[in-house]
């Protein structure tokens, strides 16, 4: 069994029966009884947490004559965000910016999570990525089919009809490879990372590991950028009206 | 010149000596050629990804220089090609583990 967090220990030791018991009632059976929860379903709760008192501070100190500093932090989110997703969709963003908003934010305070002693990347476990890409896939063909009705299927059979049977399963698995290369390009980098520190801290165990934690803080911040990103960039191809 | 010949014909013994360095080894010989196998797999993957990122970003500079007013567009396709060619790397590096670690 995998050594366990301080944070999912103490989940662990409050909250293991009922969670069991929740997992028995959806016939799932966990490897360990005693100890359900997983470190990565500790620090996505945490994050959770964190980013829910994060929204709750700014939700209640707002204010126009004097801005505090939670603020500021929100408003320059909402620049950036707002920016990027116009550039890339342009008219009718705003509709996608709370989502792409919360996948940035979460994504990259789990990122970042990895960095602090005591705790662990969530999405350095490859379920949590595929948690991420699934929930986008879901999400950009959702507002495909609510923006385009039904020509949205259209896109899947190409722009001529005598090829479609060569385009069709083309574009079925094109779309599912998003989901794989979604999951595995943010879940590769963030355990690549830690087991590069963990090599040269083996090699070395001073000073030197040092380079690699802030190489990863770099990847760390891109990875969450470039899966934000690529969240638009599909929304924008899906809403697309190309008529 | 004689050096290098020297430096060749070591080369070669040690070449056709292998069978000697395999004495005593009692893995499974189906895996023997795995650790060699995966080292080469991300030693080209992450050879070659970086002369595709190279010259990737070598246009974005290049871009950026001739006409630094389109930074934004340059940017966010800078990342992207990044983001992709490296996620080739990236699925060798989750075979090669795949496939290696159950082992030891």
């Amino acid at each position: 069994m995998a050594t366990q967090l301080l944070f999912t220990r103490v989940l662990n030791e409050h909250l293991a029966a009922p969670v069991t018991a929740l997992l028995q009632a959806f016939h799932v059976h966990p490897a360990n009884p005693q100890t359900p929860i997983t470190n990565a379903f500790a620090m996505e709760l945490l994050v959770f947490l964190l980013l829910v008192a994060y929204f709750a501070l700014v939700r209640s100190t707002l204010s126009v004559e004097k801005p505090g500093a939670a603020q500021h932090l929100a408003e320059m989110t909402h620049g950036f965000v707002s920016e990027q997703t116009e550039s890339i969709i342009g008219h009718g963003y705003e509709r996608f910016s709370s989502y792409l908003t919360a996948l940035l934010l979460f994504i990259l305070v789990s990122n970042l999570m990895g960095l602090v002693p005591g705790l662990e990347s969530p999405t350095a476990d490859v379920v949590v990525p595929l948690g991420f890409a699934l929930v986008t896939f879901l999400y950009y063909h959702y507002h495909g089919v609510r923006s385009n009705g039904v020509s949205y299927y259209k896109q899947f059979v190409g722009p001529v009809w005598w090829l479609s049977w060569l385009l069709l399963p083309i574009e079925i698995i094109s779309h599912f490879a998003r989901v794989l290369s979604l999951t595995v390009r943010l879940f590769a980098n963030m355990f690549a990372g830690d087991l590069v520190t963990m090599a040269f801290f083996s090699l070395v165990p001073i000073g030197i590991p040092l380079i690699f934690l802030g190489l990863h803080l770099g990847v760390a911040v891109v990875q969450a950028y470039v899966f934000f990103l690529l969240a638009a960039i599909y929304l924008s191809l899906a809403v697309a009206h190309d008529h | 010149m004689k050096q290098l010949q020297y430096l060749f014909m070591t080369l070669a013994v040690m070449l056709l000596a292998t069978p000697a360095f395999a004495q005593g080894v009692n893995h499974d010989v189906a895996n023997q050629w795995l650790p060699i196998g995966a080292g080469l797999g991300m030693a080209l993957a992450a050879g070659l990804c970086g002369l595709g990122q190279g010259k990737a970003t070598a246009s974005a500079t290049e871009a950026l220089a001739r006409n630094p007013g389109a930074r934004p567009g340059i940017f966010i396709f800078l990342i992207l090609g990044l983001a992709f060619i490296e996620s080739l790397a990236l699925f060798t590096f989750v075979i090669i583990f795949l496939k290696v670690t159950p082992i030891q």
